[in-house]
């Protein structure tokens, strides 16, 4: 019993930490990194994952949050609450003398129970009804700290998906959208790029381009500096004149190298970075520039497989191999300077792939971090939609049908099962209460009006936040996709039954 | 005057002490893991030490492994139950179990003033007397094959009601049989690999035939590859090296340098020209390939997989029958593996490569999903247990009913046997039947019901002739095992019984404790 007390109070006081970033009115926290760097956001996974929680248990809920972030990626915060929410109503029935695996399996029937509510609840959607998709982005975006940009940010989070998509698709993999950030003007100026955007920034060291037109792209996995095999090596000079030679030597090396990409006929070069040695030396740089070929230098190499499937070309890793018909074509490379910011942006490709690239910018580097990861949960917020093509209403709604349901469905059962559902019922009106508390609104009025809407029929009442009042939600377009708010449940549940089915605490090697 | 037989520091504890302290480490243990049992039971938390890791779990074999000991007694329970992972992969909890229950009877007896010898002798006679019983009671199906999978079936549903897939034990018991009957009666179960993905519920997890990397295809190789003809390497794919300490090169000037590169590229590019003369169309090296072979390989068109790691490199060659070679100079002697098709998946965030249609047939792939990792540790852990359960029932066809129904009849067996035996032994081999009884009464325990009543109506049943009553641990009240399917490996209650016996007997005899001097250890 001590046992399992200590696991609830850690698990309760991890829930409570990330419990007031719930909601549009939520509260954002300033985390310091054990680096000194300095994080401020209301994503609970970030905050969770930074959180160096200690207790096994208070482990388990920041795991919880992180598989509900791989899950659906949005409502990571919802389902930590949940938890401890539900943990809490627990511990209220172990005190009362109740078998700890008597409530973890009622409360498993209870989620299987409530995710079929939820289900009938859900209205399905058409991935070409873009202004639903919209709606559930700016939903997700309106509970972050960029809420007042929603409206920038979601048109570009549900166009970057629906452009990946095709009809049968049932899953989208995010790393096929880029997101660029860049320091400098505001959010507002996020946007999705036509075309591919570079982390790197051109060569202009040697007086290089920054302007191509009808650019042929090459990228490059070999270094265009002095050779050096992979045995150790040294050259020995003798005397003066043979140190000329050396130099010169060298100098024809690279410019025979330079030539023979002139002939090819690439215009554009991409190196990518090597540990070896210099990806790219000085003399080669004003090599390339004498022969007018722009060159951005330090490409990741887990960034080669991104360019190389958006610009259509195919990644070159020696001189010899060197073929025009590996490069790739665009209208346009130029590296452009608005606000400060400079990008370098590629547009009119010939042999586009599936992949995006958007650039987000911010004032500072704190907003734009947030903003990244808001966008990001408004990416997946569309994901979810692709994989479960169904949306319900948000503002607490659900929560409060399925609680309703889930305590009518209590009084047809009997025994401690029923104890248990009602308990469980009561504990999803967390959400709810939580979000009329983060609004600074009076719970206790909010959530028993909420009750008694939907006991008088209306299934989507919910709270309008902005307002401060109940309203149909649908009607304010606040939606949110079924898998964010199944996935909760059915994750939280998990978690809390093998919590409660603890009963000892072993120190091991 | 007193002298010194043993070194500064070993001890020796004797007679009544070391029986004591045998007994009480043992008792700890027992009590320790007698939580955990049956379909009640609760989980445990392990954290380490060193690393602070913590794993949650309700395999005895897991909790015992990783608990520090200073107790003989108790390490042998330990051992007991760790031979019993290894034989049968389940049951690791009941045998500590059995074997403490039957030492606190045994610590009775002893204060009773009989000899150890002589309760050594009634557990014996009890012991047989058990097993007879339990081959009696044990029933055969392998002839039927519906009959037999629901056998399987059954037993892969009792041993994983006991854990933490309880829930989903249905979907996860048929998952289990399934993989089970693919191995076609061997027990090898490395052919059946499980991969773990956090995110996601467990009922998300499934079973696929075929094998999954956990690695991502190359940039430039195509995605999709049918009729695929393998080799599976471990070869350095960087540049050949001499492995000479110190070996370098002296040159006077710029250009050999570049030349002694150039040699460098055309000694990698013979190299891929050797691997490509194999006739292959996909190329799996255990360690890094870089930049420039990956690119000449995916010029000839086959597809390049690298840093598979060792695992993956020899289950690969396992179940695509190829050979893992390291040298390519001769093409007709390497072994080659094959399958109908390779392609990119993706599970949760993370893409993976299947090799499906492979040439082991009874190769396949459980790939677990959960919430937590903990969550997905343990659900692994738990369907290893039902997977080598399942596996040795293949071999060993015959089933005992589960739910405390089998003890039971073990010890009113017992009970029988023990009135026809002259002298104390009978009162040890009653002890013996005692023990048994206690299985169902901490069944009912970890229940949270009545143990003392539940427990008499059940041997009341069983002395009425109803031998598959037993224990309904859904609603708490004695039942017909054989209706509700609750069925056991006989090799795995056999092996409880004996090596719980043996184990009980080994610590009995043992009547004097030596501890060695501890080893000396440097300062650090």
């Amino acid at each position: 019993m001590e046992v399992r007390l200590s696991n609830m109070v850690a698990a309760k006081a991890i829930s409570d930490a990330v419990r007031t970033s719930l909601g549009p009115r939520g509260m954002d926290k300033m985390i310091q990194t054990s680096k000194g760097e300095v994080i401020i956001t209301n994503d609970g996974a970030t905050i969770l994952k930074s959180i160096q929680a200690l207790h096994p248990a208070a482990k388990m809920l920041v795991d919880l949050s992180a598989a509900q972030d791989i899950e659906a990626g949005d409502g990571t915060t919802s389902v930590v609450v949940l938890a401890g929410s539900l943990l809490g109503a627990a511990e209220k029935m172990l005190q009362k003398g109740m078998h700890p695996t008597v409530i973890a399996e009622s409360f498993l029937k209870a989620s299987a129970k409530a995710v079929e509510y939820l289900e009938e609840l859900s209205t399905p959607i058409d991935l070409k009804d873009k202004s639903a998709l919209l709606r559930a982005a700016t939903t997700s975006l309106n509970s972050k700290i960029v809420s007042q940009y929603s409206s920038t940010l979601a048109p570009i989070a549900v166009q970057a998906v629906t452009r990946l998509i095709t009809p049968t698709s049932s899953n989208v993999d995010l790393r096929d959208i880029r997101i660029v950030k860049k320091v400098g003007g505001t959010i507002e100026d996020t946007e999705l790029v036509e075309g591919v955007v570079l982390n790197q920034n051109v060569v202009v060291a040697a007086g290089g381009l920054t302007r191509i037109e009808k650019a042929k792209i090459g990228i490059i996995q070999f270094q265009l500096s002095a050779p050096k095999p992979d045995m150790d090596n040294t050259v020995i000079i003798n005397d003066y004149r043979q140190m000329d030679k050396v130099i010169k030597e060298g100098r024809q090396y690279l410019l025979n190298i330079c030539k023979k990409i002139k002939k090819a006929n690439c215009n554009v070069l991409l190196i990518q970075k090597s540990i070896l040695r210099d990806a790219v030396d000085d003399t080669s740089l004003t090599f390339l520039k004498r022969l007018n070929i722009l060159v951005v230098k330090d490409v990741e190499r887990d960034e080669i497989e991104f360019l190389s499937k958006s610009l259509g070309c195919k990644p070159i890793a020696d001189i010899e191999a060197f073929t025009e018909d590996k490069l790739g074509y665009a209208d346009l490379i130029e590296e452009t300077n608005v606000n400060d910011i400079k990008v370098v942006r590629v547009t009119g490709v010939k042999n586009p792939g599936r992949t995006v690239s958007i650039l987000a910018t911010g004032s500072n580097s704190l907003v734009l971090e947030e903003s990244e990861r808001s966008l990001h949960d408004a990416l997946c917020v569309v994901r979810c939609l692709v994989k479960k093509r169904a949306l319900i209403a948000g503002g607490g709604a659900p929560e409060i049908h399925i609680s309703r349901l889930l305590s009518q469905y209590a009084h047809t059962l009997k025994g401690m099962e029923a104890y248990c559902f009602q308990a469980y019922a009561d504990a999803l009106e967390v959400i709810p209460t939580t979000l009329a508390e983060n609004a600074g609104l009076n719970p206790i009025a909010i959530v028993t009006e909420l009750r008694n809407r939907h006991a008088l029929g209306e299934r989507n009442a919910g709270i309008n936040v902005r307002k401060g009042l109940i309203s149909n939600i649908l009607e304010e377009d606040v939606v949110q996709p079924l898998l964010v708010s199944t996935s909760a449940i059915e994750l939280s549940t998990e978690t809390v039954c093998l919590l409660l089915k603890i009963d000892d605490y072993v120190q091991a090697r | 005057m007193s002298m010194n037989i043993f070194g500064a520091e070993a001890t020796e504890e004797k007679a009544e002490n070391a029986r004591l302290s045998s007994f009480v480490g043992a008792l700890a243990l027992g009590d320790l893991v007698k939580s955990t049992l049956g379909p009640k039971g609760m989980n445990k938390i392990l954290q380490s030490g060193s690393t602070g890791d913590i794993t949650v779990t309700n395999d005895g074999a897991t909790i015992l492994k990783s608990i520090q000991l200073d107790n003989a007694a108790a390490k042998i329970l330990v051992n007991i139950s760790k031979v019993q992972d290894d034989e049968v992969g389940d049951g690791t909890t009941s045998v500590c179990v059995l074997a403490a229950e039957l030492l606190r009877e045994a610590e009775k007896l002893v204060a009773q003033r009989i000899h150890p010898q002589t309760i050594i002798e009634g557990y014996r006679i009890a012991s047989a007397a058990a097993l007879k019983a339990l081959e009696k009671s044990a029933q055969d199906h392998s002839s039927d094959p519906t009959q037999f999978r629901q056998d399987l079936f059954n037993i892969a549903r009792t041993t994983l009601s006991s854990k933490v897939l309880s829930q989903d034990k249905d979907y996860f018991a048929n998952l289990a049989v399934d993989a089970v009957l693919r191995l076609k009666g061997s027990t090898d179960l490395e052919h059946i690999q499980i991969i773990k993905k956090a995110g996601g519920k467990l009922t998300d997890s499934y079973l696929d035939e075929g094998f999954i990397l956990d690695k991502t295809i190359a940039v430039n190789s195509p995605k999709r590859l049918e009729n695929a003809k393998i080799l599976i390497a471990n070869t350095s794919m960087d540049t050949d090296k001499i492995k000479v300490f110190g070996a370098r090169l002296k040159v006077d000037s710029t250009g050999k340098l570049a030349e002694l590169e150039r040699a460098e590229r055309e000694k990698m590019k013979a190299k891929v020209d050797a691997i490509a003369a194999h006739g292959i169309n996909c190329f799996v090296n255990r360690q890094l390939i870089y930049n420039y072979p990956e690119s000449l390989l995916a010029e000839k068109g086959i597809v390049v997989i690298e840093h598979a790691d060792f695992e993956g490199v020899e289950r690969l060659s396992l179940v695509t029958g190829g050979e893992i070679a390291s040298t390519f100079d001769r093409p007709d002697l390497v072994k080659l593996g094959s399958c109908e098709l390779i392609e990119e998946i993706m599970i949760g965030e993370d893409k993976l490569i299947k090799f499906s249609g492979v040439a082991a047939g009874e190769a396949c792939t459980v790939v677990l999903r959960g919430s937590t990792n903990q969550m997905i540790d343990e659900a692994e852990r738990s369907l290893h247990d039902a997977l080598s359960v399942l596996s040795q029932t293949v071999k060993e066809t015959r089933v005992v009913l589960g739910g405390g129904c089998a003890e039971m009849l073990m010890s009113c067996a017992v009970e029988e046997a023990a009135r026809t035996v002259q002298g104390k032994k009978a009162i040890a081999a009653e002890a013996f039947s005692r023990a048994l009884r206690q299985m169902p009464t901490i069944l009912a325990d970890n229940a949270g019901y009545d143990s003392s009543d539940l427990v008499a109506k059940l041997r009341a049943a069983h002395y009425d002739g109803q031998a598959d009553a037993g224990l309904n641990m859904n609603e708490g009240i004695v039942g017909s095992m054989k209706e509700l399917g609750v069925t056991e490996s006989y090799k795995l209650k056999r092996q409880v019984v004996l090596s719980a016996s043996e184990a009980a007997e080994m610590i009995l005899r043992v009547d004097d404790i030596l501890r060695a001097t501890p080893r000396r250890r440097e300062a650090v």
